[in-house]
């Protein structure tokens, strides 16, 4: 797998952003992801909706490289770990995390997290309601003004690659202003909502092989 | 005819009863009314306004009048149109018939603006004539026991056959019809139209049954149609679109008062909008005597308009081709074209819409937007005298409609395989499927695609103990009746009055290119968006003097092919000193001056021209194919250029021709343009040159729609399918990089080939250059060909204002340079 690192500081942190969807917090040895949405290719299927499962084992493949190779003790995920009801993908994600049950994950629920909590709890995974507070930041699931330095996730942000005389491109980036810091969709099955730019913002696209700053 | 049927006393009442209305039947009812008599099948082909309804409607009553035993409880006849708006006239006519008749039968309209509980009533007892659209007939289908309903049909007509052919609303119909040929036993199948090029293979695509005794019905009835081209008082040597436009208004508004009613036909939304401006600027006396009638403006308003037209209340309604076909407006006695109608059907179409009734001649003004249009008309005027109308081209295979049908079916009564195959395989649109290809539908809709294991729990139809496969589940069978249909519009947004009140529809794309408290136009209004909220757009009314209006993206019509070829020949016919057109005699000023600085290319000669400008240096082709056409040519040929030479291009067209600019010199010459006009290798390059696999993402869109891989929201419905929404885009990336095999996906890729690069014509183009003489001329000033391209691709990166300066600028350049 090919992973490419960003290197940002933001209030004296080192954060590696990784062209992989989710970011290495590396003095709190943490990976940070946002939107998983496991069991949403099941959810489609549930509904006659044919999406193949292998996009899930995709995604969870990737999650497995980057915790092995950052070594990372802890996984935060901002929200929307889970699509929907409990089906078939879960059986996918229990395997994952019975081979990674040293693996701390924490959740700050989502707007899709509405499992009951023994299920979370099953899976070892400790909730957290609205926010998690781990100075100098404060990760939750939507983005939203506050006086700490906030990382969330939920918008799946991207950007568009305007070519004169040919059709655009659509790349998912991770937006990044003084106060905050939103994730990219960790899930490949997951559409793009386009960043509008403004002053103070900037963004990070990326492709499988290189990073793009706006 | 025989003389029995004409002494039978059917068609006695029925000639006795259009003689008390003073009316004799037209030879082609006739015609038609004997041979259904005899179990025939066939095609009608006559103009609109000629009794063609009364010509298949009529022969199934006399045929029952004869033989009343041979006519059981229940439906009779079904008649199919793809108008919705038609329906309810069309159940007035017919009703009105059967009551002065005598006869007790029931006509009664099923189509989406039903109540549920008439459908309900229908669905008790059906009435002996039915009038309904392809789409309800399918969700017909997909109702338990539906087939008790057909069982002793004796007869479907399909009005406006030439509307539903060429699209996949025509295969939606060859389905049903195929199903109604399946469940009753002597049924009749009828199609009626309008003429095209391709009649016979028309017939043979919705009656491909050998069976059947087929024939085809012509109306000797020719509509007459007076072409009158409205010329500006100058000939503008260096021409450009958009500018002509608003010095022809004081032209429109005496041709509006001339007349009774008028019909103005524009080619988008968006010009609509635009004229209906105009058009109130130049004469304000027409406020409240001029509508605007378009596809996303408030249907209860359209309703409005549409009777307010009937009564004559309206003097004149600026349109696009949401009223090319539907109901005949008595009033209107002329119609306006604005711009190139791009087609001679539509234009026929369009101008049919005045002067309705048989010998009666339609009248029909052509306002060119630049100078070059004026030519079209010229070219228009002899393509209707000629009676050359475009064919439609059917389409085949495609696998999105199928799937949805077998869907249909398996939420209706269910379907056995081989039953389904068979049936599939005896209409035209599928005759050259294989079984393999059935197979995968079949595991397709059963087990979602060809690895099973990733496929675990989905759940669509299931194979019965009973050996039908069906769907099961309540959600998945709501879900897909919503689906069922094959038009799939762009995500549109309602947009409404903060204070209430519904206005229209815009494009999602189109709003989400603005902010809050910016205006754009809509149902000839300025509005000002406040917020948007459920897939709802709010406004209010704006202050603001200019505003934009909605490019709405399905606004270009491709140039037919006919319409270029006469095209060609009008401009190589401008040569002629002698010549005793009119339109062409008065474009001799610009005629001259693209003969003198370059050349006009004749109908056996191609034309290319390199231009050294300030700017850069341009190369300009002309294959007169259209916009859609040029956009895949330009591509080749700066694909190929830069193979000599690596350049980069910015690339402009319309539907003359194309322009390939750069800031360095085009390696182009007598020796290589043969080479780089070739006609060798020319898909393989073709496919290089552009980027398929996004064209084929774009046309999975309406794919994925039909075959119910994306639900679509419903513009103003809550959205309570949050968690099933997906882009077509996405849906596209996953098939691409796990089931590649997958036919929906095949299927894009082919669309891309057959629609978008439209191959055949692109090869017949490349053929045709191939036997012309190729004609390079050299020069430094732009000419009258080169220079509305030229502005087109000016119009894309400046704002209008300045645009209309730079123009001015660049025209008086040219000028000075040709003096020099």
């Amino acid at each position: 797998m090919n992973l490419v690192e960003e290197q940002i500081t933001i209030e004296g942190e080192v954060l590696a952003l990784t062209s992989l969807r989710a970011m290495y917090w590396e003095k709190e040895q943490a990976l940070v992801a946002s939107d998983l949405h496991i069991g949403k290719s099941a959810h489609f299927r549930r509904h006659g909706i044919p999406i193949s499962a292998k996009v899930q084992q995709k995604d969870l493949q990737r999650l497995e490289f980057l915790v092995s190779h950052y070594q990372a003790k802890k996984l935060i995920v901002v929200g929307d770990l889970f699509h929907a009801e409990v089906n078939t993908d879960m059986a996918d994600f229990k395997h994952w995390r019975n081979q990674n049950l040293d693996l701390e994950i924490i959740l700050i629920k989502g707007n899709h997290d509405r499992l009951k909590d023994d299920i979370y709890e099953a899976y070892q995974i400790s909730c957290c309601q609205k926010e998690l507070l781990m100075p100098p930041f404060q990760f939750i699931h939507e983005p939203k003004a506050s006086r700490q330095f906030s990382i969330s996730g939920h918008l799946h942000p991207g950007v568009r690659i305007k070519q004169k005389g040919r059709p655009q491109i659509k790349l998912p980036c991770y937006e990044v202003s003084a106060t905050q810091l939103i994730l990219p969709a960790f899930s490949e099955f997951t559409g793009l909502a386009m960043s509008r730019a403004k002053k103070g913002k900037q963004f990070y696209a990326f492709t499988e092989t290189s990073f793009f700053e706006f | 005819m025989s003389k029995t049927f004409k002494t039978s006393v059917g068609y006695q009442i029925i000639a006795d009863w259009m003689a008390t209305k003073g009316n004799l039947p037209f030879p082609f009812q006739e015609q038609t009314w004997a041979k259904y008599a005899k179990g025939c099948s066939g095609m009608v082909v006559a103009p609109t306004g000629f009794g063609k309804t009364f010509s298949v409607f009529l022969a199934v009553v006399i045929d029952y009048l004869n033989h009343p035993e041979q006519y059981q409880k229940g439906l009779k006849l079904l008649w199919v149109s793809p108008l919705r708006s038609l329906a309810k006239d069309l159940a007035k006519a017919m009703t009105a018939a059967i009551e002065e008749i005598g006869l007790d039968w029931e006509v009664a309209v099923r189509n989406g603006d039903t109540p549920t509980k008439i459908r309900r009533q229908q669905e008790r007892l059906m009435p002996d004539v039915l009038i309904s659209t392809p789409e309800t007939l399918h969700l017909l289908f997909s109702q338990k026991n539906n087939s008790r309903w057909f069982k002793s049909l004796n007869c479907v007509a399909v009005d406006e056959w030439h509307e539903l052919l060429g699209n996949k609303r025509g295969i939606l119909t060859e389905l049903a019809v195929a199903r109604l040929n399946q469940l009753s036993k002597n049924l009749s199948i009828w199609g009626i139209t309008a003429t095209i090029g391709n009649l016979e293979e028309a017939a043979k695509v919705l009656i491909p049954y050998p069976e059947k005794k087929t024939l085809m019905i012509k109306s000797k009835l020719k509509k007459k149609i007076k072409v009158i081209p409205v010329l500006p008082d100058e000939v503008e040597v260096l021409p450009w679109a958009g500018h002509l436009g608003r010095s022809m208004a004081s032209k429109i508004i005496p041709i509006i008062h001339a007349n009774k009613t008028t019909l103005i036909f524009t080619n988008t939304r968006g010009q609509s909008e635009l004229w209906y401006q105009i058009l109130l600027e130049a004469d304000p006396d027409l406020a409240g005597l001029l509508a605007i009638h378009h596809g996303s403006i408030d249907k209860k308003l359209r309703n409005w308009i549409e009777d307010s037209i009937s009564e004559g209340i309206l003097k004149a309604v600026v349109c696009t081709s949401s009223l090319d076909l539907g109901v005949d407006f008595k009033p209107v006695d002329c119609v306006i074209q604005i711009g190139s109608a791009k087609g001679i059907a539509r234009f026929m179409q369009r101008a049919g819409r005045s002067g309705h009734s048989p010998y009666e001649v339609s009248k029909i003004y052509m306002i060119p937007t630049h100078s070059l249009e004026i030519i079209e008309a010229a070219a228009l005027k002899e393509a209707v005298k000629e009676q050359k109308v475009e064919a439609r081209q059917p389409m085949v295979l495609t696998f999105d409609v199928m799937v949805q049908f077998m869907v249909t079916l398996a939420v209706g009564e269910g379907f056995k395989a081989e039953e389904t195959y068979n049936l599939l395989k005896r209409t035209h649109a599928f005759s050259l499927m294989t079984e393999d290809e059935f197979a995968w539908a079949i595991q397709f809709i059963t087990q979602g695609g060809n690895t099973l294991k990733s496929y675990e729990e989905f759940h669509k139809v299931f194979l019965d103990d009973d050996g039908l496969y069906k769907v099961k589940s309540r959600r998945i069978s709501m879900l897909h009746r919503m689906n069922i249909g094959a038009i799939v519009s762009d995500a549109m947004l309602r947009v409404k009055f903060m204070s209430g009140g519904y206005i229209g529809m815009v494009e999602e794309y189109f709003i989400s290119k603005l902010k809050p408290n910016d205006s754009f136009i809509l149902a000839g209004r300025v509005l000002e968006l406040l917020h948007i909220k459920d897939m709802t757009v709010f406004v209010k009314m704006s202050k603001a003097k200019k505003a934009i209006s909605p490019s709405w993206m399905g606004g270009r019509l491709p140039l037919s092919s006919y319409m270029s070829h006469f095209l060609r020949k009008k401009l190589s016919d401008a040569l002629n000193p002698g010549t005793q057109e009119r339109e062409l005699r008065f474009l001799h000023p610009l005629i001259a001056r693209q003969s003198e600085f370059s050349h006009i290319p004749r109908e056996d000669e191609f034309l290319v021209e390199l231009i050294d400008t300030k700017e850069g240096f341009h190369l300009f082709m002309y294959p007169f194919e259209g916009r859609l056409v040029h956009e895949v040519i330009s591509a080749l040929i700066a694909y190929r250029l830069s193979k000599i030479e690596p350049l980069t291009f910015t690339i402009a067209m319309n539907d003359y021709g194309f322009e390939l600019l750069s800031d360095q010199e085009i390696p182009l010459n007598e020796n290589n343009v043969r080479t780089i006009l070739s006609k060798e290798h020319l898909m393989e390059d073709v496919v290089a040159s552009i980027n398929a696999a996004e064209m084929a993402s774009r046309k999975f869109r309406d794919i994925a729609v039909i075959s119910g891989l994306v639900v679509q929201s419903m513009p103003g419905a809550n959205r309570n399918n949050k968690s099933l929404q997906s882009s077509s885009g996405l849906i596209f990336r996953v098939l691409e990089d796990n089931e590649p095999n997958n036919l929906l996906l095949r299927q894009a890729y082919t669309e891309v080939f057959d629609q978008q690069l439209e191959e055949v014509r692109l090869k017949d183009a490349f053929d045709r250059i191939h036997n012309s003489k190729l004609i390079i001329k050299k020069t430094n000033t732009f000419t009258p060909l080169s220079f509305p391209i030229k502005v087109d691709s000016l119009r894309q990166s400046l704002s209008s204002e300045k645009l209309d300066k730079r123009i001015q600028r660049i025209q008086k350049e040219t000028f000075r340079k040709a003096k020099n």
